[in-house]
């Protein structure tokens, strides 16, 4: 290879990008283009790394494939950590590919983590899990080692199994280390906060604690009557009473589990559940309706008696067990959680990145993200298609960038 | 034109604390070869490093029976092969493009990779004497026998070349294994050629064809 390139890569692999630009500033060869390019992207301007990458991977000829195809897996990465979820997938699989018919394991196994930690993102568990076996014949590098990693305690979080999330954070955590790259640790340890920190809060008899993902887990196996907040269902072990499509049946159903053993009044219920001001006869009548509906529901689970001023919730016996209500809900319960959840990267997202990680509408995320602007829970950046919005950085999904492996070293 | 399959007759390394190999020359007793910041000796012989010599070392090496000539970003450093100490340094004349290195007749040999070129430089100057075209994108230079090697690595393959000195066209062609990369070419003035592995961080020797 050729001696300044040799200089500057090594620069780049020391962790010194201004040395690696240095030395390559003023050149515009296809692996000057691609070096400067990664600098770029180490120092954080990613809009300028994603040109310089396209132009490097254009100015590679045909011949050199794999040096075109490390530019596409870095250019992937950097549209991953900028959510651009749009960025076209089939073009990273075929570079995917390329690297692994040219014997380029190391880079291929990276562009498949970054597949992986796309479909994560996406909510995709299942294709994210299978990208990751396809993987795992390949001996890993320290740091590929803790990209996997982390995709799979990202997967196990989301499927709720926690032990499965703290091994895997563990074994990303020793592999950082043996990596020695402290950015690495340090995203491997704020990811695990995830596992320290309340996950949701546990409201029964009146009182309510936090409850943290292995408690939340536990949930899953108790015989307690769960009335379940992330979901909108009501369920105990096996059987689901989903209630996504009736808000005012799930308003009904945790008011009364919140209140349990005791009873609610007709007109906390109607306040609570109707937003109305004044109760009058229409609200009563419309109450007893409601009722019956949730009762109809509920009907596999629990009962929903009258009492002499309200209903009270009883749940079915379950042989030899105590009957418990609980009512699992948010940490801190807020409109838009769910896009407050996916902000909470710290990274920019456009608008429809988001609605394409939410199954929703552009103009429904659109619309939530104007709400929670205008009280100062998220902010927005640029304008038109450019618009990206955050929210002051938080532990949560890898964010760094890794970039491929000895790019230049052919 | 000859064209056949390189008969590789031994291979020197992997080497601890050695990612790859950058350029290659032989002093008569030791196969020395840059692997970024020094130079390393190996022994033919046993194949272990003897010495090394701490310098900048980027691409091409050479040797000219008293001093080694490394290029290091965009100079080539001429390095006092005894004491290690560098004594003087010219600029490369790719500016940084600079890729193999030889010495011949007087004159530094340097290729440069991707303008596909070998230009002859006055060692005391850095002057461009001549240039010759190569085909392919050039990893190493040697002179052995009056005859002109370099080795090349384009798309995915390597293979080492014996081109006309004057024309740039190719007599013969010693084809490497797919995927096996030529960084660095010095004849042992012999049969073989030794030849940098890149970043498989290795030597190889090549057996030389012989000519009746």
């Amino acid at each position: 290879m050729e001696s300044l390139i040799t200089a500057a890569a090594r620069a780049l692999q020391a962790g010194d990008p201004l040395g690696a630009l240095n030395r390559v500033a003023l050149r515009n060869d296809a692996p000057s283009l691609a070096l400067r390019g990664i600098a770029m992207a180490q120092l954080g301007d990613l809009a300028k790394a994603k040109t310089l990458l396209r132009s490097a991977a254009r100015a590679f000829g045909p011949r050199e494939a794999v040096a075109r195809a490390r530019c596409v897996v870095a250019e992937a990465e950097i549209a991953l950590v900028s959510r651009d979820l749009n960025w076209p997938a089939n073009t990273l699989a075929a570079a995917r590919a390329t690297l692994a018919s040219h014997g380029d394991l190391a880079n291929a196994a990276h562009a498949g983590h970054i597949e992986a930690r796309r479909l994560l993102l996406l909510g995709r568990l299942d294709d994210a899990e299978r990208t990751l076996t396809d993987i795992n014949s390949t001996p890993l590098s320290p740091a590929s080692q803790v990209a996997r990693e982390l995709v799979i305690a990202g997967i196990a979080i989301r499927r709720l199994r926690t032990k499965d999330a703290r091994a895997a954070l563990g074994r990303a955590a020793s592999a950082a280390r043996q990596a020695g790259i402290p950015a690495l640790a340090a995203e491997v340890e704020s990811a695990s906060h995830v596992l320290d920190t309340p996950a949701a809060r546990l409201i029964t008899r009146g009182h309510e604690r936090p409850l943290r993902l292995e408690e939340v887990e536990d949930l899953a196996t108790s015989e307690a009557l769960v009335v379940d907040t992330f979901h909108h269902a009501v369920r105990r072990r096996g059987i689901l009473v989903p209630l996504g499509r009736r808000p005012v049946l799930f308003a009904l159903a945790r008011i009364l589990a919140q209140a349990w053993p005791a009873d609610v009044s007709r007109e906390a219920l109607i306040t609570g559940a109707f937003q109305a001001r004044h109760v009058d006869e229409s609200h009563r009548a419309r109450l007893r309706v409601e009722i019956g509906r949730l009762r109809t529901k509920l009907k596999p689970l629990a009962d929903v008696s009258a009492t002499s001023q309200g209903f009270a919730l009883t749940p079915h016996k379950t042989p030899g067990k105590t009957r418990d209500v609980l009512v699992l809900a948010r940490p801190v319960e807020e409109k838009h959680a769910n896009v407050l959840a996916f902000l909470s990267d710290g990274e920019p997202w456009s608008s429809s990145a988001l609605a394409l990680a939410l199954g929703t509408s552009a103009r429904t995320v659109q619309r939530a993200l104007e709400e929670l602007a205008r009280s100062n829970k998220v902010q927005s950046f640029g304008h038109g298609r450019a618009r990206r919005w955050m929210t002051p950085p938080v532990p949560g999904f890898p964010t760094g960038l890794l970039l491929p492996g000895p790019l230049l070293k052919t | 034109m000859k064209r056949s399959a390189a008969e590789i007759v031994r291979e020197y390394g992997p080497f601890a604390g050695v990612e790859a190999v950058h350029g290659v020359t032989y002093d008569g007793t030791h196969v020395w070869f840059a692997s970024g910041d020094r130079l390393n000796a190996v022994d033919p012989a046993d194949g272990k490093i003897a010495r090394s010599i701490d310098v900048a070392a980027h691409a091409g090496t050479a040797f000219d029976g008293r001093h080694l000539f490394q290029i290091a970003e965009d100079r080539i450093q001429k390095i006092d092969a005894a004491t290690g100490k560098v004594l003087a340094t010219i600029p490369a004349p790719g500016g940084g493009g600079d890729s193999g290195l030889a010495w011949a007749e007087g004159s530094l040999w340097v290729g440069q990779y991707r303008e596909r070129k070998i230009h002859q430089v006055d060692p005391q100057t850095g002057k461009i004497l001549r240039t010759i075209e190569s085909k392919r994108f050039v990893t190493g230079v040697t002179w052995v026998d009056g005859e002109l090697w370099h080795g090349t690595w384009e798309g995915e393959d390597s293979d080492i070349r014996r081109i006309d000195p004057e024309t740039g066209k190719v007599l013969e062609q010693l084809d490497l294994p797919s995927g096996t990369m030529v960084s660095g070419l010095e004849s042992d003035g012999g049969d073989h050629l030794f030849c940098g592995g890149g970043n498989r961080g290795n030597v190889r020797a090549v057996r030389r064809p012989r000519r009746g």
